[in-house]
């Protein structure tokens, strides 16, 4: 049986993993062409590497139709009920750093914490006629935050799958929850970060599903010593 | 609808409800999903099937009744008040448990007699039980959110305290973290100077300061929190941040959410803890009377009725009584129920609706019944 390592098929972050796998002795080359969706590691025949997109890694990981892959921690956790339970994170590769967070308009000067919006979401019904409304493509990060962590019930989650800092001025929601890096997107358009509205420091990781197979296969172990002496 | 995994007691239990003279209504297994998510909160959302019609309506099915029923009274305008009973399954995602089962139960909406229909639906969910359950102990907890809210009125907090107190009133852990910001307040933070000079010194100014900033950065058009309700805010956070609850009040609120006794002797507790508090309670603690004597009236054996003080449900439709019913010493719930007197308006009915009402988990009182 092959070992399989799902790794992002585009982008910096495929470059990235690349050079950590690289590093782990476990160099990555492409079957056939360049811009072929399976790979292999030289050198190890057991090995086998799947290029897919960030969030279909996390999806597969959950599933377990792979055993390793690189992905952001975001997309476990946002993706996967029970992330813990169903996939280990093996080690933080230190890159494709965000974070996802709470923020609000800049001008509403009262809100600076969780507590702060929890009020403000207690009264908005009766000061607006609905809930406040909060844009995001994470909804269950966004859950666990305000409903299990903060107690704040009382809110409706807009969905939106792009460009979600102009939800506010746009009028299509009150306040986001989204990922930022350096939070200049955020500042551009107006938007502050609450003082405890960090939900998650995201970055890349290599996940394991957890799998009973794994615990006696030692080329499994192997793959994680030899990334994780990488970093 | 199989008929086969309707419980089998289905038809003596609607007999029941009939002849307590509640007309029996059906919704549609397929319900809009946005009152219940308005109404409960977003959590409720991954616990119940959602779906989506072709034009994008968010649809679920049916997770509870009284939303459903709320909903359809509103829409035929029949007039109150009206005593509407249900039988039929609902949806829920459950770790454990079924995902479809069956629920039952009755709804008083408009009853304007507030201690007789309490009392009503108490002494009904738990005869409707023994009728089902003959023979077995059945005890009842019960709580009022508004005696609560005396409580809290009567301590002297500024509003914006009472409102987070009475809003958190049900969950426990939110209601202790309150209580321990209370116990040491902190500074508000993330102020810059200009702001913190503008609000002590002058609302008008700082007003004009959040309309012009909210201008120039193209943010007005669409703000949905206005200039002078972000500018009265931040004057009452600065207010509440200073507020400290001393440290006799701190102990006369968990003392009294500490309460726990049979209800029956529940009115003299409750008058005893206001007097040694020199808290006035009147008017909560009177409604609080009414209904004990209107339970005992209805025959209710009240030995079998515990009052617990912090029991409620932080939902903001909840207004006054909540009850559970359980097997005496068991946990697993087989009717609960309470009074939601703002759900109508909430869900768009034109005038007040007081409502109160029952749901009987039909599943576990089969699996009681089998023991």
């Amino acid at each position: 049986m092959t070992v399989t390592i799902a790794l992002p098929s585009k982008g910096r972050m495929k470059e990235e993993a690349a050079a950590i796998f690289e590093r782990a002795g476990l160099p990555i080359v492409a079957v056939g062409n360049d811009r072929s969706y399976r790979g292999r590691v030289e050198g190890a025949e057991h090995i086998e590497i799947a290029f897919l997109s960030a969030s279909e890694i996390a999806r597969e990981l959950g599933a377990g139709s792979v055993d390793f892959g690189v992905t952001g921690e975001d997309l476990i956790r946002e993706g996967l009920s029970d992330a813990d339970t169903r996939v280990e994170i093996v080690a933080p590769l230190g890159f494709g750093r965000a974070d996802v967070v709470v923020a609000v308009p800049e001008i509403w000067l009262d809100v600076d914490t969780m507590a702060d919006l929890g009020d403000v979401a207690s009264d908005f019904r009766s000061r607006h006629g609905r809930r406040l409304q909060i844009a995001t493509k994470y909804w269950r990060l966004t859950q666990q935050h305000f409903s299990s962590q903060h107690g704040i019930q009382l809110y409706r989650i807009v969905e939106s799958l792009g460009a979600t800092e102009g939800a506010p001025a746009a009028g299509q929601a009150d306040i986001i929850v989204d990922i930022t890096s350096t939070g200049s997107t955020l500042k551009a358009n107006h938007l502050k970060i609450l003082s405890d509205g960090v939900i998650l420091k995201s970055q890349a990781c290599l996940v394991r599903a957890r799998k009973p197979a794994h615990d006696a296969d030692p080329r499994v172990a192997a793959i994680v010593t030899a990334v994780r002496a990488a970093l | 609808m199989p008929l086969i995994n309707m419980p089998e007691f289905a038809g003596p239990l609607l007999d029941d409800f009939a002849a307590r003279g509640a007309q029996r209504i059906d919704t549609p297994v397929i319900q809009p999903a946005a009152p219940f998510l308005d109404m409960a909160g977003e959590d409720l959302r991954r616990r119940i099937f959602l779906t989506e019609s072709e034009t994008g309506e968010s649809l679920c099915l049916r997770p509870e009744f009284t939303i459903p029923v709320c909903l359809r009274h509103i829409e035929t305008v029949t007039g109150t008040p009206r005593r509407y009973c249900y039988l039929g399954e609902v949806f829920r995602q459950r770790r454990d448990g079924d995902n479809e089962f069956y629920q039952a139960g009755i709804e008083d909406l408009g009853e304007t007699d507030i201690a007789a229909a309490d009392a009503r639906a108490v002494t009904d969910a738990l005869q409707v039980l023994a009728n089902l359950l003959p023979g077995r102990r059945l005890s009842v907890r019960l709580g009022d959110q508004g005696v609560f809210e005396a409580v809290v009125r009567a301590l002297g907090l500024p509003s914006g305290w009472q409102k987070r107190l009475i809003q958190s009133f049900g969950n426990t852990a939110q209601l202790k973290q309150l209580l321990q910001r209370l116990a040491s307040p902190q500074a508000v933070a993330g102020l810059s100077a200009e702001t913190a000079a503008l609000v002590r010194q002058d609302e008008a100014a700082l007003i004009d300061h959040i309309d012009r900033t909210m201008q120039e950065t193209g943010y007005s058009t669409n703000a949905s929190r206005s200039p002078r309700e972000i500018a009265a805010r931040l004057k009452e956070k600065l207010a509440l941040a200073e507020t400290r609850l001393d440290g006799t009040a701190l102990l006369l609120l968990s003392e009294f959410l500490s309460l726990e006794l049979p209800l029956a002797e529940a009115p003299a507790a409750l008058a005893g803890f206001g007097d040694a508090a020199g808290l006035s309670l009147a008017p909560a603690l009177k409604g609080f009377e009414q209904r004990v004597e209107a339970l005992a009236d209805l025959g209710m054996d009240l030995s079998g009725v515990t009052y617990r003080a912090a029991f409620g449900r932080p939902l903001d439709y909840y207004t006054g009584l909540v009850f559970e019913v359980t097997r005496a010493n068991e946990d697993a719930v087989l009717a609960g129920g309470g009074r939601f007197d703002r759900l109508l308006t909430l869900l768009g009915a034109r005038e007040d609706i007081p409502a109160v009402g029952f749901s009987l988990w039909l599943d576990r009182i089969e699996q009681a019944r089998a023991r």
